[in-house]
């Protein structure tokens, strides 16, 4: 499967970094509508208060304005306006009048710039448009500067009316100046607290990073050491909480304890299996040595209290002789077993040919058939080995069957297996027996030293092919072999 | 019933025998600076130890309004300024009992003011312009500037664009000081008074034109009053600049004492009335409502 390139930013970063982003956007998208919602609020309560402050106005105005009484019109404005020691206003009048109905002033917070009795004049383009509506208006109502800005206001104007004769007009101006440094502080504390979001944020992202990353972090290195088969110095997660985590640090801590015990006993069965082979091999030796050696040691003490007695030389010597080739044998296949050289010593499928007539040289009288089936290439050459393995497989054949039988050997290629087949239909192999069948000086035959099965098995072993064997009791026994040389000789 | 009638005889009876409990009403008008009320409480504290009656102090908005409750009855004393003076004298309905003396003499003057930084520098550069009056019946704040006009054969509405009446000659300062007002006529004793204890109000203003000087504004009592109580005041004010607290009292006043002069101090206001009433025939002109 194609790896697709993966970024490499580790979980518990991710995660912070995931939770510290959603935090901070959380907290400025609540802090700017916080904002917005007090500037709004504060503009329209400052727009409130205006209205309210001219209206105040508005109640005794009409009557002085009758009587022309410039100054308490005057006083009216600027008491007011004016803020006092312990004045709680927090809102800067900057602008206050009466006109009358053809928009003359009756009274203004700055008589010397809006002289009374002259007509009002606006000092600048707002000014104009404001004073304009405000002229028209005929039911209280707040004007707006409009524009979002330090310089901004908010206008009370209410209409007089004396017996429903328009009189004029009450304009109160406030400015937003006070507002705009409120909505600041506001905007510098909302900044502070998303500041504080954002560390309690990344310090509890690294936190719950750390609580869900650390055990998944254990538990990788865990089943990385599984993947390198080393499992018993795995030292278990911790587990503080009973959550999922919890519970699968836990569920994974079992299982690592159990695949470490299982290696151990795994181990400790191939030691032991070693050391029964071990016993095996040294009682056989033992046994299969001790016994033609007491019958040497006889013949040789037998032969040197009668030393000149001709006949019983002649009678013991072969008798030595062929007690010490029983153990020659028995060393040697041994030593074949136990220590298989890397021979590259090649041989022609000629060689096997050979086998057939030893084969039957061995048979002899005894009546057994054997079906000769060699259908691999004539030119073709395979380890010397193949040769031993062959040899080994057909005396055994030959031994297992008790009075007569036949014994099937077919060979052919298959890629580049040679595969071999030998077969007989002797007593079979028990299946309670059949897992000892290869081990060393196991044997079922009266005169077998037990090692020829054993030497098959270890000759294949070391070629990597394979060996199987099928039986049954009464019917015999079929071994098959896989080797896979051919690769080599075509090389 | 009956005993609810007898309780009000016994309540309402002891009113009448007590005399020399009920206190002796003094009016006060712009003349003089009343905003001071612990300076007032102590002066009529001295004016009851002096006496032995209790000493009220009673303030009305306008001249005309205290006018009315010395007619009434209503105040037994009240200082007042010149104008209405000569107008009630003239027909015995009050008396004079003591003028004040400002420095040095019981005379005083109506000062013509304009804001400091202003560009008027004559009386008739005011035509068009706005004018705060002190008060309709007051001599230095509005019949002064009424007779200047009447000499150039103005009027008020005619002179002027606009004009006020504060009712207070303080207020006619503050006025022109704040610019509401492009001139304003005062009491030259009251613009001082201000200059000693407010100075940055009169230093916004600008006097442009002094007038000749005019009897103070004299203290007066009703016709009826007890005349042994007219004598007890007349002493007591008129003896103040003798004991100590009676100085301190004069020189929070930034007045010299209260002397004894005759009616003819006031003549100069007569003809200054005289002068304007030649020009308006008809007087109402220089009433308001």
């Amino acid at each position: 499967m194609p790896i697709s390139k993966t970024k490499s930013w580790p979980l518990a970063i991710k995660l912070s970094l995931t939770i510290t982003a959603v935090v901070t956007s959380v907290g400025f998208l609540i802090g700017v509508l916080m904002v917005v919602q007090d500037w709004q609020r504060f503009h329209t309560d400052l727009g409130e208060k205006a209205l309210l402050l001219s209206e105040s106005i508005s109640i005794t105005a009409p009557k002085a304005m009758l009587r022309k009484d410039y100054w308490s019109l005057y006083l009216s404005l600027k008491n007011m306006a004016s803020k006092g020691p312990g004045s709680r206003s927090e809102h800067e009048i900057v602008d206050a009048m009466i006109l009358d109905a053809n928009g003359l002033v009756q009274a203004h917070l700055h008589p010397a710039n809006h002289p009374i009795g002259l007509l009002f004049s606006p000092q600048n383009e707002v000014d104009r448009a404001i004073f304009e509506q405000a002229m028209v208006v005929r039911t209280p109502t707040v004007l707006s500067s409009g524009d979002f800005s330090r310089d901004g206001f908010q206008e009370g104007v209410v209409p007089l009316f004396s017996d429903q004769k328009y009189l004029g007009v009450v304009r109160v101006r406030l400015s937003v100046a006070s507002l705009f440094e409120k909505i600041k502080s506001t905007a510098v504390i909302v900044l502070l607290s998303i500041l504080l979001f954002v560390i309690i944020g990344s310090l509890l992202g690294t936190i719950v990073s750390r609580r869900v990353v650390g055990p998944l972090a254990a538990i990788k290195q865990g089943l990385e050491s599984v993947g390198r088969g080393e499992m018993t110095n795995f030292s278990p997660i911790p587990v503080k909480e009973r959550d999922e985590i919890g519970r699968l640090s836990v569920t994974f801590n079992q299982i690592m304890s159990e695949l470490a015990e299982k290696k151990m006993l795994e181990e400790e069965i191939a030691m032991s299996e070693k050391l029964v082979a071990l016993g095996r091999i040294t009682a056989g030796v033992a046994h299969e040595v001790n016994n033609p050696l007491a019958g040497l040691l006889n013949c040789i003490d037998t032969l040197r209290q009668h030393p000149n007695d001709k006949a019983l030389i002649d009678r013991y010597l072969p008798v030595i002789d062929q007690g010490l080739h029983r153990i020659k044998d028995i060393v040697h296949n041994l030593l074949v077993g136990l220590k298989i050289e890397e021979s590259v010593e090649m041989i022609s499928i000629e060689q096997v040919e050979k086998l057939h007539d030893l084969v039957l040289a061995e048979i002899g009288e005894r009546d057994i058939e054997i079906i000769w089936n060699n259908a691999t290439d004539k030119a073709l050459f395979i380890p010397g080995k193949t040769e031993q393995i062959i040899c080994n497989l057909l005396k055994n054949a030959i031994e297992i069957i008790p009075e007569s039988g036949v014994v099937h050997f077919n060979m052919h290629q298959e890629g580049i297996h040679l595969v071999i087949e030998v077969s007989d239909n002797g007593p079979g192999v028990a299946s309670t027996i059949r897992n000892q069948m290869f081990d060393p000086f196991f044997t079922t035959k009266p005169n077998g030293t037990g090692l020829g099965l054993w030497v098959v098995y270890r000759l294949v072993q070391s070629m990597q092919g394979v060996i199987e064997v099928e039986s049954e009791v009464g019917k015999g026994t079929t071994f098959l072999i896989e080797l896979p040389v051919i690769q080599r000789q075509a090389a | 019933m009956r005993l609810i009638f007898i309780l009000l005889l016994l309540w309402i009876t002891p009113l009448y025998a007590t005399d020399s409990l009920t206190p002796i009403r003094f009016g006060l008008t712009a003349v003089v600076p009343t905003e001071n009320l612990r300076f007032l409480d102590q002066w009529s504290h001295y004016l009851e130890d002096k006496i032995g009656r209790k000493v009220e102090f009673v303030q009305r908005k306008s001249y005309r309004e205290v006018m009315d409750l010395l007619e009434s009855g209503g105040i037994e004393f009240a200082w007042i300024c010149g104008y209405p003076y000569i107008q009630s004298r003239d027909t015995d309905s009050l008396q004079l009992l003591a003028v004040p003396i400002y420095r040095g003499s019981p005379r005083y003057h109506s000062y013509i003011i304009v804001h400091e930084s202003s560009p008027y520098k004559r009386f008739s550069d005011l035509k068009g312009k706005s004018f705060a009056f002190s008060d309709p019946d007051s001599n230095s704040g509005f019949l002064y500037p009424l007779a200047l006009m009447a000499k150039k054969d103005e009027k008020p509405e005619s002179f002027f664009r606009q004009t006020f009446f504060t009712f207070n000659h303080a207020e006619t300062v503050q006025a022109v000081a704040e610019q509401v007002a492009d001139g304003g006529a005062v009491d030259s004793y009251i613009w001082e008074y201000i200059a000693v204890f407010q100075p940055h109000i009169t230093e916004k203003t600008r006097i442009i034109r002094k007038s000749q000087s005019f009897g103070f504004p004299p203290i007066v009592y009703r016709p009826g009053v007890d005349a042994r109580m007219v004598k007890q005041m007349k002493l007591t004010l008129e003896n103040m600049d003798e004991d100590v607290s009676g100085k301190e009292l004069l020189n929070r006043l930034k007045l010299d004492g209260f002397g004894h002069y005759t009616d003819s101090l006031f003549n100069e206001i007569r003809a200054l009335e005289h002068t304007v009433q030649s020009a308006f025939t008809n007087r109402t002109v220089v009433q308001t409502d």
